[in-house]
């Protein structure tokens, strides 16, 4: 029998504000617990909601990005629950008018080009975190990230693989994090994902029960989870053996399975009303063109313009277009080494491989890109020569080493100066007489056994195209 | 005396005095709001209001007691004892006093201690440091000895305030007096409901300006629909006081659902906890329509009644006491201006006082009737 599986999801990115969504305490990642509150954010009576501008730019911007409709009045609602993290005792978000509606976004996979729906984007606020101790049995609570602004995307049930997912995922991260929306950090939690997935026989129109997977802190735990639910759905089916309920189930990464939450029995009821204490927003089309304006450059945009205007090759503008990260990378070293090509070259090489070895994602390296340039300026001229280079990176990566002052202190400048090598050559080939008569036998690898030689006894300092040429000389 | 109305006494070096009900945040001071919940909350922000008022060179007298988070009640008799507000300023001890009279204590006690009690339109006075009760409602009143002083006092406290949002962009205001003649209108429906003593005061201060006849619409309803949003708000606004963060907490819990059904069960009085239960029922998904929606609807409707009523009329007065003594019908008087924002005056005419109410932004309109009678001696 084949099986269809059906998914729609609800993503929540949190955005890049300087500040909280109604009040002014600072919306950074990773304070000292507790350091970022205050009396609003805590829920003290007293204080009233000041909306934050920036967030309801940025999500205009969400809006755009993703083809939708703006909607000229917002309004905000209360959302009721009791929970140790939410100081209100209630969220402030958006549930009759929120900011955006049906737009689409365009995704690629190997199947080809899909347009998934967009049912809505609106805005709210985050809620704080709470922190167990184990060994005293008690809980903490820590604000820093209550009243956070968020917008929540809500997808159509339009996904039908997790490839399409995945490629979902990667497309907003992408647009957001370039236009500044989000820096949608899966780890960090400010982008995170939850799966409404069911699964009907193919070519029905009737759709199966529906689960919703929460707890979905990474991509893979993403194609994990749908790949168990699916699983579970089709056995549950053909089998029996286990009765479908229309439930809320947490994925826990460690035994790779999913497991039950709540159903729709004790779905809480959030008893939302309109919230009173914030009037209606109006957003006016010249507001919206401003914002529009002030979009900095998209992934495809800037794909244009490093095939077009800079002959990088599709596969090279692809992936430094890939990351905002990378992208950001590229366009700073470009500001000290006016060599596209040679730049992502560095980027896509060597940075790259020395990230791979550090195991750090391409989202999160670090780099110093002055430092950067000058490693590559000192091999573009033929300071250092290429192999010295990667290793000076190596060290601007790790311990962000000044390449300069490190290049000379432990004196890896190249060694070009002719008469120097070929003496150097002229004793190599004096001490493999065997050596040279398999290269007159027409042996050509023979020259890099002499060229890891002349490297040996240079410290990896000599010019490798002066050895090079010298080589040939000598041994013919 | 000053036990009996006040919850927190301040020293005061001059008559320049004001008070404050307990619900309104003096930074460093207590802010019990009338509730075991807050007993020692020691506000760490100052309200608005009282910068304004300390700016402009009062004192403060202290914090006057309130009932439970001043909101409006069914079950206890909040008409039985004075507001601190009315008692203190009727006593001397003080200038004046703001509170948020969403119950309409203030606006009925007021007059029979021979003060006024001025009402403002919704969004004419900052609300930021006032302990919300129902915040489509919530706003601060002046209640005083002379309508010129609580003018004066009014022009002080009223302007935008961007800590709160629903403050109207005026930065400032000043009031004088209107100049008469007014159109006066008199609810036909509500004298026939209004206690004798109460009708006759409206009765002989229309007859003496003269007033037309009107029937005000939705009035039997109004203390349902006041009831169903002011529940709806107040168990929102409540759902804070949860023991988790600040205020009271019960000493008695094992897990997260005892700490917050023991520490609410114990920190609030049958009322709140009846609003908050109320509150519940008529948000839920399945009420919502059929209560909280139906009553935005009636509001709305109220609202565009009150606009029809002020393109004929420059004010309307009403009594301020029904012949039936129930609290909770008796709202149904206080309700019209509360939600509809609008402002309203209660003033110490005949024995037990009287109301007018006037469009929304009009209180120069109430200003101007008010000092017509004083001197024409009514």
């Amino acid at each position: 029998m084949e099986y269809e599986v059906v998914m729609g999801l609800e993503v929540h990115v949190e955005l890049a504000t300087e500040s909280k969504l109604f009040c002014s305490c600072s919306a950074k990642f990773g304070a000292e617990a507790n350091e970022n509150v205050c009396p609003a954010c805590a829920g003290m009576p007293g204080m009233l909601p000041a909306v934050n501008k920036r967030a309801i730019e940025l999500g205009i911007i969400a809006g755009l990005l993703t083809n939708c409709e703006i909607t000229r009045t917002i309004t905000f609602d209360k959302k009721n629950y009791f929970y140790p993290d939410l100081p209100t005792g209630y969220q402030i978000t958006q549930l009759y008018a929120p900011i955006c509606r049906n737009g689409f976004v365009e995704i690629e996979t190997g199947a080809g080009k899909k347009k998934i729906r967009i049912k809505q984007i609106h805005i709210e606020e985050d809620a704080g975190k709470l922190v167990h101790d184990y060994r005293t049995g008690s809980s903490l609570v820590d604000f820093n990230r209550a009243g956070v602004p968020l917008v929540e995307i809500v997808s159509q049930p339009d996904f039908r693989s997790s490839d399409e997912v995945i490629a979902y995922l990667e497309k907003l991260r992408a647009l957001f994090s370039f236009a500044g929306v989000s820096d949608c950090r899966m780890q960090e939690g400010s982008m995170r994902c939850d799966v409404n997935i069911s699964v009907r026989k193919a070519g029905s129109k009737e759709l199966g029960v529906r689960t919703e997977i929460k707890n979905l802190n990474s991509l893979k735990a993403i194609a994990r989870a749908i790949e168990y639910e699916t699983d579970r759905h089709i056995s549950a089916i053909e089998t029996g053996c286990e009765e479908l309920v229309q439930e809320t189930r947490r994925w826990d990464d460690n035994s790779g399975e999913t497991y039950p939450m709540r159903n729709k029995e004790d779905a809480t009821d959030y008893r939302y009303f309109p919230n009173p204490e914030i009037l209606p927003v109006h957003i006016s089309e010249e507001w919206i063109s401003e914002v529009k304006s002030g979009i900095p450059e998209l992934p495809h945009e800037k794909y244009e313009r490093l095939t077009k205007e800079y002959g990088l090759s599709d596969y090279d503008s692809k992936l430094i277009t890939g990351s905002k990260n990378i992208s950001d990378i590229f366009d700073r070293t470009m500001e000290y080494v006016n060599n596209p090509k040679e730049v992502a070259n560095w980027i896509i090489g060597d940075l790259a491989s020395i990230a791979r070895e550090e195991n750090v994602p391409g989202d999160e390296i670090r780099i110093d890109c002055e430092k950067f340039g000058k490693v590559i300026k000192m091999v573009e001229n033929r300071v250092i020569n290429r192999t010295i280079g990667k290793k000076v990176l190596q060290l601007v990566f790790r311990e962000d080493m000044d390449p300069e002052i490190y290049v000379r202190e432990n004196r890896l400048g190249m060694i070009a100066d002719t008469g120097y090598l070929e003496d150097l050559v002229r004793e190599v080939i004096a001490a493999n007489e065997k050596s040279v008569l398999e290269y007159k036998a027409g042996n050509q690898k023979v020259i890099s056994f002499f060229m890891g030689q002349i490297m040996k006894r240079t410290q990896g300092k000599a010019d490798p195209a002066a050895v090079n040429s010298i080589l040939k000389k000598m041994l013919s | 005396m000053d036990r009996e109305f006040f919850a927190s006494r301040y020293e005061t070096k001059t008559d320049n005095s004001f008070a404050l009900d307990d619900n309104i945040m003096v930074r460093g001071g207590l802010t019990t709001a009338g509730s075991k919940m807050l007993q020692n909350f020691v506000s760490p922000l100052q309200a608005t209001v009282v910068d304004r008022l300390l700016d402009a060179g009062m004192e403060l007298a202290g914090k006057t007691k309130i009932d439970e988070l001043a909101i409006p009640t069914v079950s206890e008799d909040i008409f039985a004892t004075l507001s601190g507000a009315a008692g203190a300023v009727s006593e001397g001890l003080c200038r004046i006093a703001l509170c948020n009279d969403v119950s309409g204590k203030n606006r009925r006690q007021a007059p029979a201690k021979g003060l006024y009690y001025i009402h403002p339109t919704y969004g004419t006075v900052s609300r930021f440091g006032l302990v919300p009760a129902v915040s489509s409602m919530d706003q601060l009143g002046v209640v005083c000895r002379d309508i010129d002083d609580g003018f004066n006092v009014l022009g002080i406290i009223a302007g935008h305030d961007e800590k709160d949002f629903t403050t109207f962009p005026e930065k400032s205001y000043s009031y004088a007096p209107k100049e008469g003649p007014f159109r006066i209108g008199i609810p036909v429906n509500v004298m026939e409901a209004a206690d004798e003593e109460s009708g006759n005061s409206v009765n002989e201060f229309a007859g003496r300006l003269g007033a037309e006849k009107f029937e005000l619409k939705y009035f039997e309803v109004l203390p349902q629909v006041m009831y169903i949003l002011s529940c709806a708000e107040i168990g929102n606004n409540t759902s804070r006081y949860d023991g988790i963060k600040f205020g009271y907490r019960t000493e008695n819990y094992s897990g997260l659902n005892d700490l917050y059904t023991n520490t609410r069960t114990e920190g609030f009085r049958p009322d709140m906890k009846l609003a908050t239960i109320i509150g519940a029922f008529v948000l839920s998904k399945k009420n919502y329509e059929a209560y909280y929606l139906k009553s935005m609807k009636i509001r709305r409707l109220l609202r565009e009644h009150a606009d029809e009523l002020f393109s004929r009329f420059d004010a309307v007065v009403m009594p301020l006491r029904l012949k039936d003594p129930e609290p909770y019908r008796n709202m149904a008087l206080y309700a019209f201006a509360t939600l509809c924002g609008l402002p309203s005056v209660s003033i110490p005419f005949g024995s037990c006082g009287l109301q007018l109410i006037a469009q929304a932004r009009n209180e120069n309109i109430l200003y101007g009737i008010c000092k017509g009678a004083v001197k024409d001696g009514i």
